[in-house]
């Protein structure tokens, strides 16, 4: 048998990074190293505005590529729509760390759509774990909101059984060397975040 | 030995690499595009975008006839436009190795059919092997190599989506010299009685094509490429009915994957080459179990074989043949056909589809949005081809009414005027690749046979919707040489066209009069846009932002049929109507918007 494998989603929309986002955690977990991962990449159009969704699955053994409906143990949205159309596909007791960041696409112009701007309360039903966090304004902070997607990795990191060196290795592989102190500083600030919220989850989990 | 994650593409491309491929010829086809890109980067590789697949088998073709080992790559619809050499190569054979990479698209991710590839293995006895991660993918591109030359004959290395696209652990042979070891260039082929597919020469290949399909079905069978797989001990299941079973499962690539998941305890004969299908094999691997299920996507390919070896299984009674075969899809065939699996047993949804949709769409200041817009105001019956502006057919704009396969716009266009046309005319729109691919024939065709026809170039410069690549339109190869680029309008004049009009994409009015005076001109006629794609090759950056200002808008609409990504509602409303408001980070100042607003409400920020 394959014994346990974390499954960790990452969704959002074209051009917010979720594909680099990707590849940092999929890499990550391969330089932790005696762990095998498999990522399934983002199907569709991707730089095009549209919704956007990749798979990483990491465990002693990993099968499939894709992770199955409702065994989501992680979700990370970098967009709030986007949160709630994929929660439905977090465990029970599963996390869901989700950017505030609305992206209100043009459809929702043409009346016959209407944006849920109460997608993180409806995420929040009691039936997963629900962080939201404000990744632009961090982003900002630190100095550009290209980073955004790297504070949610940050934010992510926390909860994964990782070093932060080796997070910060899986960086340097994947992010421009002229942007790296900006990433690995958006992904400590990420990380800071979420640090506190995250060893009450897990020790919760210990005991379970 | 370095594990690496790599998607299969990469991983195959690395392998082929390591064989010592020479020459790498493609078009761009999602989900094969990444191979031949790949490939392009590494020393002692020729690589280059094709015109077309047929153009790019060929080139391949021609590699392998003179000594060097060669490779082409192609989606599910690239196959069936490389068919005529494909099933001919196979009667030839080949010089050096020839492997042709396959990557169907099972789920229509990207596709326009989701055709079942492997039956271009059937019809043209071609050997097939189907890796099911990236490490085969890697391992198995190299073995293709040693068998194409073996049996002289082209060896297809055909994926599923899931497989092209994953990324997944390969420990690589890290030596530094991993490709030294690969042959040196053959002699070049001269052989009029191999190559010349005269019916006094090709007669007796068919002849030895079947003698040599034979071995090849031999090799199959003897071959660790089908290997069973008992992870489970004998297979033995839980059924539901309270009893057990011993479950055997036959399976390739994607789906292998799939059912091994959904199944972790069944018994497998894991299908490393899918033609000839090893069937003594199959037969033996029954025998040792109580029942058989053959899981594959789309047709009972295997299945039908095995049936009729007399061997009994069960197939597409459980499994759909249609879309990707997902590890729930299976488990839920299993749970169906009586296996005690909790897991699958209840339906669970993988997104929340009450959630608003969210297509790709233009991007700001897509050239394509212009032409769009101007054929929707006039009504027209817009006849796509392939590329982004078949996006035009979706909300917001919604108004394409055909998109059929590359180089299809011009004739059908041209069959639907002969038929009587429409009220208002109709357009054949086609981008700059995909008329460089083949629209030049339906063109040509439609000036021989005097059609009335409109024809619309979208030309954007570039192949932009499977992620930049170039064509002949661009002063760059793939390998980096300079060349020159074609200029589409000299083409159409060449071909016969006696009207063409080059237009400015960001100028409405003008995209209106020019569609009239091509409906209006009596033979066929040939616009031709000129505005670059935003993202490929670089991204364009934006000539200044425009703005909206609220106190003039009157809610009344216009803008917001462009489909434009950076406009949207705003707070404020005028007779219950919500105004339109500009997001001034991400528009680019192409200024159809202004030219659409009535009210004068939108200006250039910054301009008085």
């Amino acid at each position: 048998m394959s014994g346990r494998v974390d499954n960790v989603m990452v969704v959002g929309v074209g051009g917010q990074g979720v594909i680099v986002a990707a590849a940092v955690i999929a890499d990550t977990a391969l330089l932790h190293g005696g762990l095998d991962v498999k990522l399934s990449e983002t199907r569709g159009m991707s730089q095009r505005g549209g919704s956007v969704c990749s798979h990483i699955r990491i465990g002693q053994q990993v099968i499939a590529p894709s992770i199955s409906p409702g065994e989501v143990d992680y979700l990370l949205a970098f967009e709030a729509a986007e949160g709630l159309r994929f929660a439905v596909s977090v465990r029970r007791g599963g996390v869901a760390i989700v950017n505030t960041q609305q992206i209100v696409p043009p459809l929702a112009s043409q009346g016959d759509f209407a944006y849920p701007f109460d997608a993180i309360e409806r995420m929040d039903d009691g039936s997963r774990s629900v962080v939201a966090i404000d990744g632009n304004a961090v982003a900002e902070a630190v100095g550009d909101l290209k980073v955004a997607g790297v504070v949610l990795v940050g934010a992510l990191s926390a909860y994964l059984d990782f070093a932060t060196a080796t997070w910060e290795r899986a960086l340097r592989r994947n992010v421009p060397a002229k942007w790296l102190d900006m990433n690995l500083a958006a992904f400590a600030a990420g990380r800071q975040a979420t640090a506190a919220r995250s060893a009450a989850t897990t020790t919760g989990e210990a005991s379970a | 030995m370095a594990a690496v994650l790599m998607l299969g593409n990469e991983a195959l491309a690395r392998g082929a690499w390591e064989s010592g491929v020479r020459v790498a010829a493609a078009y761009p086809g999602t989900p094969s595009t990444e191979i031949v890109a790949n490939l392009a980067s590494y020393d002692g590789v020729y690589a280059e975008w094709s015109t077309n697949e047929k153009v790019a088998y060929e080139v391949a073709f021609g590699a392998a006839m003179g000594g060097a080992r060669a490779l082409t790559a192609m989606k599910s619809a690239g196959a069936s436009v490389a068919a005529d050499p494909l099933i001919t190569s196979v009667y030839t054979g080949v010089n050096a190795g020839l492997v042709v990479c396959l990557a169907g698209d099972p789920g229509m991710a990207s596709g326009m059919t989701e055709q079942d590839d492997r039956y271009f293995g059937r019809i043209s006895s071609m050997p097939m092997l189907e890796p099911a991660d990236s490490q085969e993918c890697y391992e198995f591109v190299q073995l293709a190599y040693e068998i194409s030359e073996s049996y002289d004959v082209p060896v297809m290395v055909r994926m599923s989506i899931q497989t092209a696209h994953q990324k997944s652990v390969v420990k690589l042979n890290d030596d530094d010299d991993a490709r030294a070891a690969a042959p040196e260039r053959r002699p070049p082929d001269r052989k009029t009685e191999k190559y010349c597919m005269l019916p006094r020469f090709s007669r007796p290949m068919h002849r030895s094509l079947l003698e040599r399909f034979e071995r090849l079905r031999a090799y199959a069978e003897a071959s660790p490429l089908a290997r069973v797989e008992a992870t489970g001990g004998d297979g033995r299941m839980p059924l539901r009915d309270g009893g057990s079973a011993r479950i055997g499962v036959v399976a390739a690539g994607a789906a292998y994957m799939s059912a091994r998941e959904a199944a972790p305890g069944a018994a497998f004969l894991k299908l490393g080459i899918v033609h000839p299908l090893p069937v003594e094999t199959v037969r033996r691997f029954a025998a040792s179990v109580d029942r058989l299920f053959v899981v594959e996507e789309l047709e009972p390919y295997l299945e039908e074989q095995i049936l009729a070896a007399g061997v009994a299984c069960e197939g597409k009674r459980w499994f759909p043949a249609w879309g990707e075969l997902t590890p729930v899809r299976v488990g839920q065939g299993f749970h169906a056909a009586g296996l005690d699996l909790p897991r699958w047993a209840e339906e669970k949804p993988a997104e929340d589809t009450g959630v608003i949709p969210r297509p790709p769409v233009l991007c700001t200041g897509c050239p394509h949005r212009g032409m769009a817009t101007a054929m929707k105001r006039l009504d027209l019956d817009v006849h796509g081809d392939i590329g982004c502006y078949d996006l035009t057919s979706l909300p917001p704009v919604s108004h394409m009414h055909s998109a059929f396969e590359m180089g299809a716009s011009i004739p059908m266009d041209q069959g639907f005027w002969r038929a009587g046309g429409s009220a208002k005319g109709s357009v054949a729109v086609i981008g700059d690749s995909t008329f460089l691919h083949s629209g030049l024939t339906g063109l040509l065709n439609a000036v021989h046979q005097r059609a009335n026809v409109t024809v619309l170039i979208q030309n954007n410069s570039i192949t932009a919707m499977t992620g930049g690549q170039t064509n002949p339109g661009n002063e760059r190869t793939l390998a980096g040489a300079e060349t020159r680029p074609v200029d589409l309008v000299a083409i159409c004049r060449a071909l016969g066209v006696e009207q063409i009009e080059t237009v400015d994409p960001y100028d409405y009015e003008a995209c209106l009069t020019a569609l009239k005076a091509g409906l209006a001109f009596d033979g066929p006629a040939v616009i031709v846009t000129n505005r670059p794609c935003m993202l490929f090759p670089r991204k364009v950056p934006g000539d200044g932002h425009f703005e909206v200002d609220e106190d003039l808008c009157n809610a009344c609409q216009q803008c917001m049929r462009l489909g434009c990504p950076s406009l949207s509602h705003a707070e404020a409303t005028f007779k219950r109507r919500h105004k339109v408001e500009i997001a001034p980070d991400t528009c680019t100042g192409c200024s159809l918007c202004a030219q659409l607003c009535k009210a004068g409400a939108i200006t250039k920020a910054g301009v008085a």
